[in-house]
């Protein structure tokens, strides 16, 4: 694994390969060398044997020179001898031929010369010898003298050569050995150089080809990162530019063309063409962004129309920044995308928004009437009606003052709802200014407020711990007037209410819509009664806006105080729950988040 | 200051007919000694103001909405002039707006009173306010003791 990670490093490859080639040459030399010395081994022992050959040769013309001398001293037929031992003949060739071979060695020249003496001396012989022979009168002495001369002569030379050829073949017995040697390391040198520029070659095949995989297998992943880059650029409705600001030109990606309606395998047209497309209005704008980021190179954004050959128009963000190419030249690279759907949808909701706004700004101006203005020549019936009973109700018949009542009773009626209805409003506006506030305080406050009712009803308050929560000190006050009025009015007859107010912790399990409400999330709020409570089934419903379950008039109620107290709860991203069983109390579980969301 | 003079100058600026009616009707009934003095609107209020002849008044009970100039500028205007810096004023409106409360709480009234929709309460309120000790309330005063309430 290891070795194939090196493998992989072209920088490790690079060197090894360096250091191959190097051996390569290194192992070369060797080599060239020792065929040169083997070379030169060669030549000696060719020498050597020549020499060997010219000088064997030699002896046996002395020999036979020495037979024909025997021969005529014997015959005395001058056939034996004409003219031989005056001319030496082929032994000059001999002596030349050995002078040639040993030309580059000096010792062996001098042998040479020797061996030249000794000839000479042995032909001076021949010719004395052959003079005595040829005499009329043989001196049998004199010859038998000259032969044993001769004879003693033809040995030393004998001697001399069989020592030279005997050198010359301890010679050629030591350099064959060592050329037999030689060949053996020029053998070891060639088979090495040959296997190591095999491995060399063959590493070096099997790195191009992994290489060629590798260029493959990226090639292939470029291609389809464009391929994808094309479709993601159509399936997002985006298109890119380029263009360099050193060379001058301008890239087009194909959906860039397809943003304006063109096809982009059929025309590939230039920057001018663009301007046919863009919409009349936004041409000189667009133009000017673009010519005057490339003069202070800052990155654009702006939005445009174009105008398909359809007619349809078309909203386009087009955005551009700066980059360099990696030969270090200056890119601005643009970024068009369709935004129609989003602008056309942004535009509807802005209409769809003001619409609202301006339906809100009326119905507040409606709750202003209705609270406002509507109260006023309220209060003054109810003022007329007070001065009434005060001095005049005394001069109306019975009948008369019973209908007196109930115009009191209706009036009184009319202002409880328009005070809830102004309540309410105040509720529905998004003043959503929190602050931390002790519920204890504000139901001891709430508790303050209503000491009246509470004492006319004698009633019990206990208020229990209550903890701190983020929120709006008039909605909670609202919040628990409503709980408490509402705790006060629908009591059992004859049963003095118990009211409690107290945090309980939530049980488990407990879910809101969906959603799973614990202890870590929520402060549980209860207020509890003991007055008529109802049947659980309407518990969701009592919440909704003008729903009533008492219907006799001795229980008046507007049907807003507990539609503000949802409203109130859900303003602090809480939830208000009651549990219920009639004549027994309701219990209203206000639910208020522990972190302010 | 109440001490010091028998009779008690009181103003009242209300462009409502019939609660100038119910007012001085009030007033009348709790038989005090006093000087009452009636205007339509702001506009004639400031111009008795500004009198230098005029007898400043002990209590001026300022109704806020009013043509010609409304109650919060009259407000505005009297607090502005040292020389009516001894006259208690009590904001006497139909709404009880918290913007209303906080505005006439901030530019110096001393009391904000709402209009009642009972006769007897109204005599209540009056004489409550009346026999004010102005020192001790203004002394204490913040926004929770600013709005009356019986």
């Amino acid at each position: 694994m290891k070795f194939l990670k090196l493998y992989k490093n072209s920088q490790v490859f690079k060197i090894a390969l360096g250091i191959a080639i190097l051996v390569i040459c290194y192992l070369a030399t060797v080599f060239y060398t020792q065929m040169r010395e083997l070379n030169k081994s060669v030549a000696i022992i060719s020498n050597s044997n020549e020499t060997q050959l010219e000088l064997e040769k030699l002896l046996s013309v002395i020999s036979i020179y020495e037979t024909n001398l025997r021969s005529f001293i014997i015959t005395k037929d001058e056939n034996y001898i004409r003219d031989r031992f005056l001319s030496r003949g082929s032994i000059e060739l001999n002596l030349k031929n050995l002078n040639n071979l040993a030309s580059n060695n000096a010792l062996r020249t001098k042998d040479i010369d020797s061996l030249k003496k000794l000839i000479d001396y042995r032909f001076e012989l021949f010719r004395e010898t052959v003079t005595i022979a040829k005499a009329k009168k043989v001196d049998f002495n004199e010859l038998n003298a000259k032969l044993l001369e001769s004879s003693r002569c033809t040995d030393d030379m004998r001697a001399f050569v069989y020592e030279t050829i005997n050198r010359e073949r301890i010679k050629v017995k030591y350099h064959n050995s060592n050329h037999h040697f030689e060949l053996q390391g020029s053998a070891a040198t060639a088979f090495l150089l040959v296997i190591l520029s095999l491995l060399i070659l063959l590493l070096s095949f099997n790195k191009m080809r992994v290489d060629l995989h590798q260029l493959k297998r990226a090639n292939d992943e470029l291609k389809f990162l464009n391929y994808s880059f094309n479709n993601a650029e159509k399936i997002a409705g985006f298109g890119y530019w380029k263009y360099n600001l050193e060379t001058k030109s301008y890239t087009f990606s194909d959906n860039f063309y397809r943003l304006m309606g063109i096809d982009p395998d059929k025309t590939k047209p230039d920057v001018s063409e663009m301007g046919k497309y863009l919409h009349p209005d936004d041409y000189e704008r667009m133009m000017k962004v673009h010519n005057d980021s490339l003069e202070n190179l800052e990155p654009t954004s702006a939005m445009c129309r174009y105008v398909l050959a359809s007619g349809e128009m078309r909203y386009i963000m087009a955005v551009g920044n700066f980059t360099k190419n990696s030969r270090g030249q200056t890119v601005k690279i643009g970024v068009n995308y369709d935004i129609t759907e989003q602008f056309l949808n942004t535009r509807e909701l802005e209409e769809n928004n003001r619409e609202l706004q301006s339906i809100n700004e009326e119905l507040e101006s409606f709750n202003n009437i209705v609270s406002h203005d509507l109260q006023e020549p309220l209060r003054k019936i109810q003022m007329f009606i007070s001065r009434l009973e005060e001095n005049e109700t005394q001069k109306l018949s019975d009948q008369g003052r019973e209908y007196f009542s109930k115009i009191k009773l209706a009036a009184n009626r009319t202002q409880a709802l328009l005070i809830d209805l102004l309540n309410y409003s105040r509720t529905v506006k998004g003043d959503k200014d929190f602050e931390p506030i002790r519920l204890d305080d504000i139901a001891r406050q709430v508790v303050h407020d209503l000491a009246n009712t509470i004492d006319e009803k004698k009633a019990e308050i206990h208020i229990g711990e209550l903890p701190q929560v983020d929120g709006i000190r008039f909605q909670l006050e609202q919040l628990f007037t409503n709980l408490l009025t509402n705790a006060l009015k629908y009591s059992r007859e004859g049963v003095p209410p118990i009211i409690h107010i107290r945090t309980e912790k939530i049980a488990s399990r407990q879910t809101h819509n969906g959603k799973p409400v614990t202890e870590d999330d929520y402060h549980k709020v209860v207020v509890a009664d003991n007055g008529i409570g109802f049947k659980q089934e309407y518990a969701a419903k009592i919440f909704y806006l003008f729903q009533r379950l008492e219907t006799d008039s001795k229980y008046s109620g507007t049907g807003l105080g507990l539609a503000i107290c949802k409203r109130v709860a859900d303003n602090h991203n809480g939830f208000i729950k009651v549990k219920a069983k009639p004549n027994e109390g309701a219990k209203f579980s206000i639910y208020f988040p522990k972190n302010k969301i | 200051m109440l001490t010091n003079e028998s009779t008690l100058r009181i103003l009242l600026a209300d462009d409502d007919e019939d609660d100038r009616t119910f007012f001085s009707e009030a007033i009348a009934e709790l038989k005090m000694t006093n000087q009452l003095t009636l205007f339509n609107d702001g506009k004639d209020l400031m111009e008795y103001m500004h009198n230098p002849d005029a007898k400043l008044p002990h209590i001026l009970f300022l109704d806020l909405n009013m043509p010609y100039k409304n109650g919060l500028d009259c407000l505005k205007e009297i607090r502005a002039d040292q020389r009516f810096k001894n006259v208690s004023i009590a904001i006497y409106s139909t709404s009880s707006s918290e913007k209303d409360i906080e505005n006439t709480f901030v530019e110096g009234a001393n009391i904000y009173i709402k209009k009642p929709n009972d006769f007897s309460e109204l005599k209540k309120v009056i004489k409550e306010v009346v026999h004010m000790n102005w020192q001790f309330h203004s002394s204490g005063l913040n926004k929770e003791t600013f709005f009356f309430s019986i």
